[in-house]
């Protein structure tokens, strides 16, 4: 069992990942931007801006993941030692970073023809702002420090005090009088999003989270070839 | 009608800017992985090369993942 995860295994296991999303990205991607462009309806208040929806949101989702996942694998490989949980953040925090840029951009963009403004400081835009620095402080403890015992301290004692912003995140249109709408989609409960709209944004979810595999494991890669580097100096 | 699906009713530029600038950061953020990633395998080959063959048999049939990284830099070359 624990053979499985071995480096040798899991270096195997990424080959074929990469290869695999590699072969039905594009084909997703087509299918995703022609419903998402072309096939869903426009909103009857916001008119086609609402299409802007189909990147903005699934950039905010994974932006969001990444630092949950980050927050907790943080938080087991302080308590547990387990190396690969270093490296799985690693890898993960610049995508997290690129996503939760993407989601502010995009959301201020489409800001413009909805609320008249590119930026307000509103509670969900200033929130993500803080995620997003919450990302660069994270990745730049990689960058600075070199030792990885210090490294490993001081990016989950970050990754801790950065979580206490998800629910923030996730609240702060329920908690404030916001410009940002509350949300339409929620696991418990009734959506409020019509299936035309669903459908074409869970495609667009589907592509982001292939691409966002493809970058990790791309990375994750990179640091496991890093290591054999490291271990032939050794030898 | 491609009139229409361009213009977007007058929210085009705003619906065109906001894919545009994903597309291109993710395109941007996937050639800067890749060009890393081969940089790396690059870097473990050049390593390789200055061991002697013995040890570099020795490294070979210990490592699987040294096999894949000359395995893939022969495809890609």
């Amino acid at each position: 069992m624990f053979n499985f995860f071995s480096i040798t295994n899991i270096y195997l296991l990424i080959q074929k990942l990469i290869k695999f999303i590699n072969s039905i990205f594009f084909l997703i991607l087509l299918i995703g931007l022609t419903f998402a462009l072309v096939l869903s309806p426009p909103d009857y208040l916001q008119g086609d801006s609402v299409r802007i929806m189909y990147v903005h949101v699934p950039s905010a989702w994974i932006g969001l993941a990444c630092f949950s996942v980050i927050t907790l694998l943080s938080v087991l490989n302080f308590i547990f030692k387990i190396k690969n949980f270093y490296f799985i953040n690693k890898s993960l925090a610049p995508i997290g970073l690129l996503f939760t840029c993407l989601a502010i951009v995009t959301g201020s963009i489409w800001g413009q023809p909805t609320w008249g403004t590119w930026w307000a400081w509103d509670a969900r835009l200033t929130s993500m702002v803080v995620l997003m620095f919450f990302y660069i402080f994270y990745i730049l403890t990689f960058k600075l420090l070199k030792k990885e015992e210090l490294i490993i301290k001081f990016s989950s004692i970050i990754a801790v005090a950065g979580s206490i912003n998800l629910p923030i995140i996730k609240y702060s249109v329920e908690w404030w009088a916001t410009l940002h709408q509350p949300a339409s989609i929620k696991i418990t409960g009734t959506s409020t999003i019509h299936s035309e709209m669903l459908l074409p944004l869970l495609v667009m979810l589907l592509v982001f989270l292939l691409y966002a595999a493809l970058i990790f494991l791309m990375k994750y890669k990179t640091e496991i070839i890093r290591i054999k580097k490291k271990n032939i100096n050794r030898n | 009608m491609i009139l229409n699906f361009i213009t977007m009713n007058g929210y085009g530029f705003y619906v065109w800017l906001s894919f545009s600038v994903v597309f291109i950061s993710c395109a941007f953020v996937y050639f800067k992985t890749k060009k890393t990633l081969k940089k790396y395998e690059h870097e473990f080959l050049v390593e390789l090369q200055t061991l002697t063959l013995e040890e570099k048999n020795k490294v070979l049939e210990n490592s699987k993942v040294a096999q894949q990284i000359i395995a893939t830099s022969f495809k890609t070359n």
